[in-house]
């Protein structure tokens, strides 16, 4: 079931955005919205600059021009540990988790910037801290039934399979409560049955949380199913950008996957 | 041993507790009487065992019952539960219980066709849904379905853009439940009193191995025949914690959760979910289980292969331990002589070996632990009991309640146990009766009531008040049954010899390298021969260990060292036969069987003839005489897309054990 995206909200504005390393351009003059209640997602070969765009979202890079606004404030020049406190939470496309803790302690990492403590009072463990570390062990349960994972609660991560990392990155992220999630290929590396709860989830919490999600991801099938809008890089250029329908029959996206715009696209 | 009409009339003296109730309705308000402020339910909720007394259970059930009358629930309808063993399931089967209704219980992963014939055969009219899953497949069918008048579910995630006016969220029952008892106060205590021990209660659907399920009516009377049943001879303790793990669509789970619960009553634990009953068990120290022999089995397979993975030293004190608990166990259970060194050495043994093995396992206090549903090899039982764990079996069908178990602390592991006494109040006295063929007929108690809207299998299922279980059985001197097979299912071959295949299945089943079996044979064919699901789990372990490689599932079920393997497997089971039931040729399947392609049942019985015709071709091939084939399997995957699964499959002869020796 997909619904209409009210255009008036944007929740994530990246105008005019530019990025390089040294001589090779990765983002040329990239611009597009988000808006309130969508999945968007970004597709694109390989190299095409999709993580870089993401990282300039997050803050792991700075663009050389443009500007990045976040409900109407601008951002660009924002911390990386700031913008997660604003609510843009992100997964990885590489696993970023403590393999040596439990998934209940990784997914509690996320609540870190949430938590009222310090150091000291922590090592102390006064009545307080006590209460405060209650309320977020609440949440984070919340999310372990939210993804399915009470199996796991306890498991030392390192133990666990690729797929289930990855819903608990997911975890992790959904932990410090965005209004907004990036998601870095969600789907890499997963079989067909991760791949459909993946996508279930994907799909669960943009409906129950309400917040828009900007997905990365390689497999078509998924995106085309469960994205509201699409937009297609290559190069650092936008080249496209519109609902799933249209862009699996936009020649210029077919060109920057096949090299020839007259070749078969069944495997959309 | 006699054959023929020999009839069994089980008088033991047996002291039964006064009941004080003939529905089970009014059992649940006596219990809250008696007992209010304990604690009744027990759920793990984000990760938080939260209780439920028994007032606050009744408070439950009334509004959930009230809600159904409100919604226009009338006394006879009938009312379906699809969803995994939950609080709300529980609640739900005594809320239309004290409305008078029928209850239907379902499994969770019955297939949308099969939930549609149960649902029209049961005149369903309100669903009670776990989940969108099951909301999805009840929609999917509903079309069909001209009496269907509700949706309702308790799990409202993924359900906030359906908006179909047939859907209801659970909590709006409850609610309009509270605002109906506000004006009608006196309703539910009248629903209760109006109540009667022939009211029927219960529709369980058979699991239908060959044909359609056929629903098997229960009254309360026939509900409450069995929890007595099991109370009376069984050593059950007041208040103990039981782990509701059957799906109630079960009938053993209605006998032993939803009765006997009240009955003794329980403190009834339900498990976060499915994945976690493991972990749930040990946190909760569950003090009763009844468990189906494929959990049994896996329960034993999974300790057999961690084994397997763990190092030389540990892998020593385990074999240890597990020799000196064999052997006590023997002469404990099965009364063989045992050497007074045994006895010795035995508590150092308990303490550091077998003791935390039970811990492991969770099964520390377990002073009950049950296996019901179909036969399990004696080795299975053997090995639980020298861990310390007293698994014993019960035997019984849906259609006439439960027949033995194996009591006391002396019992023969190759019978099924002795009789159960049934509570003469209920009706007549229970008998038994072995006929020519060897079927197993009862009668008392409180005795057959049919099949719902099928008087013709009521009719075949009956001969001279005499209820025909098909179970083919052989009774010895002392009255116990051994277990043989279906009467359906005993099979002749060619040369006029009958053999029980199913009886080779369960020994073959053991075997923690074989998931499944179908064992081959008929009158046309000479021998016996086995098609057999190989255990990808462990024997995947077991070729890592000695550096096989393997890639996929048919590449490992052909691989040579794996072929010898299942077939040293298979002739250690040969050696428990007759020379003429013996296993002479195996294949290997190059696919696991699967219930979602039809070929086993949910509760993971065969389907025999849908196995032997899907695989023809591979039993034409292992009576044809050749060495190899090429062969070709369809698949269906969950997405509903198909495919063909290709491989060379070979045909293993079963070597016996000592060459030369075939006399025996």
């Amino acid at each position: 079931m997909k619904k209409e995206i009210q255009t008036a909200s944007s929740s994530l504005a990246v105008d005019k955005v530019s990025l390089s390393f040294g001589k090779i351009l990765v983002l040329n003059n990239v611009s597009f919205q988000v808006y309130e209640g969508e999945i968007l997602s970004i597709i694109g070969p390989n190299g095409a600059g999709k993580t870089s765009l993401l990282n300039c979202l997050s803050g792991f890079y700075q663009p050389d021009t443009g500007r990045i606004t976040y409900k109407g404030e601008e951002i660009t020049k924002v911390a990386i540990h700031r913008r997660a406190s604003l609510g843009i939470g992100r997964t990885f496309q590489g696993l970023q988790l403590f393999p040596g803790m439990t998934v209940l302690n990784n997914i509690m990492s996320g609540r870190h910037i949430l938590m009222k403590t310090n150091f000291l009072q922590a090592f102390l463990h006064w009545p307080w801290v006590h209460r405060e570390e209650i309320a977020h062990r609440e949440v984070v349960e919340e999310i372990i039934d939210f993804l399915e994972m009470e199996a796991i609660r306890n498991e030392v991560v390192g133990n666990l399979g690729y797929g289930l990392r990855k819903r608990i990155d997911l975890a992790r992220a959904l932990a410090l409560e965005p209004k907004i999630l990036i998601m870095d290929e969600p789907m890499a590396g997963m079989n067909m049955e991760e791949k459909e709860d993946m996508a279930r989830f994907i799909i669960d919490i943009e409906e129950f949380k309400s917040i828009p999600i900007i997905l990365v991801e390689h497999d078509m099938e998924v995106v085309m199913d469960i994205s509201n809008r699409i937009m297609v890089l290559d190069w650092g250029n936008v080249i496209a950008e519109g609902k799933p329908e249209e862009i699996r029959t936009n020649p210029a996206v077919i060109k920057a996957y096949l090299g020839e715009a007259d070749e078969e696209v069944n495997h959309y | 041993m006699k054959k023929g009409q020999e009839m069994q009339s089980n008088q033991r003296p047996i002291k039964f507790p006064p009941i004080g109730a003939d529905t089970v309705p009014k059992l649940l308000r006596l219990r809250v009487r008696e007992l209010g402020e304990k604690v009744f339910m027990r759920r793990k909720n984000l990760g938080i065992w939260k209780s439920y007394t028994f007032l606050q259970v009744y408070e439950q059930v009334r509004n959930i019952c009230l809600g159904l009358l409100d919604l226009g629930l009338q006394e006879g309808e009938t009312i379906t539960i699809i969803g995994e063993n939950e609080l709300e399931t529980f609640w739900t089967e005594y809320a239309a219980l004290c409305a008078r209704a029928k209850v239907v219980c379902v499994y969770p992963d019955t297939t949308p066709q099969e939930l549609e014939f149960i649902l029209d055969n049961s005149e369903t009219v309100v669903v009670i849904a776990e989940d969108q899953e099951q909301v999805d497949k009840t929609l999917e069918v509903r079309a069909k379905l001209k009496r269907l008048r509700q949706i309702v579910y308790w799990d409202s995630r993924g359900m906030w853009h359906y908006n179909d006016p047939i859907l209801m969220e659970f909590k709006e029952i409850q609610e309009r439940g509270k605002k109906y008892g506000q004006k009608n106060p006196e309703i539910f205590d009248q629903k209760i009193d109006s109540g009667q021990r022939g009211d029927v209660a219960v529709l369980s659907y058979t699991s239908g191995t060959t044909a359609n399920p056929k629903g098997v009516v229960m009254n309360h009377n026939f509900l409450l025949d069995n929890a007595l049943r099991i109370f009376a001879n069984l050593p059950i303790k007041k208040f103990t914690r039981y782990l509701s793990y059957l799906s109630p669509a079960w009938a053993t789970e209605q006998w032993f959760g939803i009765t006997l619960g009240l009955l003794a009553p329980f403190e009834i634990n339900f498990p976060e979910e499915p994945e976690t009953i493991q972990s749930n068990i040990r946190e909760l120290g569950a003090a009763l289980l009844v468990f189906g022999p494929r959990q049994w089995e896996s329960l034993a397979s999974s300790v057999q292969s961690h084994m397997l993975d763990a190092g030389s030293i540990r892998r020593f004190f385990y074999d240890l331990g597990l020799k000196v608990g064999y052997k006590i166990a023997a002469g404990e259970t099965e009364g063989k002589p045992v050497n007074i060194l045994w006895f010795l050495v035995f508590p150092f043994a308990d303490q550091f070996i077998l003791k935390p093995l039970r811990d492991n396992l969770g099964l520390k206090n377990c002073y009950l632990p049950i296996s019901g549903g179909s036969a399990m090899a004696p080795d299975v039982f053997r090995f639980f009991h020298a861990m310390g764990i007293k698994l014993r079996n019960a035997y019984g069908c849906t259609e006439a309640g439960m027949f033995t178990t194996h009591m006391g602390n002396k019992f023969n592991l190759e019978t099924l146990g002795s009789w159960y006494v049934s509570h003469r109040d209920i009706g007549p006295s229970f008998e038994s009766k072995v006929t020519e063929e060897g079927e197993l007929q009862v009668r008392g108690g409180a005795g057959f009531q049919g099949y719902f809207r099928n008087p013709e299998a009521t009719r075949k299922a009956q001969e001279d008040g005499w209820f025909k279980t098909g179970d083919a059985v052989r009774m010895t001197d002392d009255g116990q049954l051994i277990y043989l097979d279906r009467v359906a299912d005993l099979r002749q071959l060619s040369n006029g010899y009958k053999f029980p295949p199913q009886f080779i299945e369960t020994r073959l089943r053991f075997s923690p390298f074989i998931k499944d079996a179908i064992i081959l044979g008929d009158i046309e064919k000479p021998y016996v021969s086995a098609l057999i699901n190989i255990d990808a789990e462990n024997t995947g372990k077991w070729a890592e260990k000695r550096g096989i490689a393997y890639s996929t599932f048919p590449d490992l079920s052909q691989n040579e060292g794996v072929r010898n393997l299942i077939s040293q497997e298979i002739a250690r089971v040969n050696q428990m036969l007759d020379l003429k039931a013996r296993v002479k040729y195996s294949i290997n399947l190059p696919k696991e069987l699967d219930p979602d392609e039809a070929e086993l049942t949910r509760t993971r019985k065969l389907r025999r003839e849908f196995l032997e015709k899907k695989y023809g071709e591979m039993i034409q091939n292992i009576y044809g005489g050749s060495k190899e084939f090429l062969s070709e399997i369809p698949v269906k995957y969950q997405d509903g897309r198909t495919s063909v699964v290709k491989a060379t499959v070979y045909i293993n002869p079963v070597e016996p054990e000592h060459p030369g020796d075939s006399t025996i």
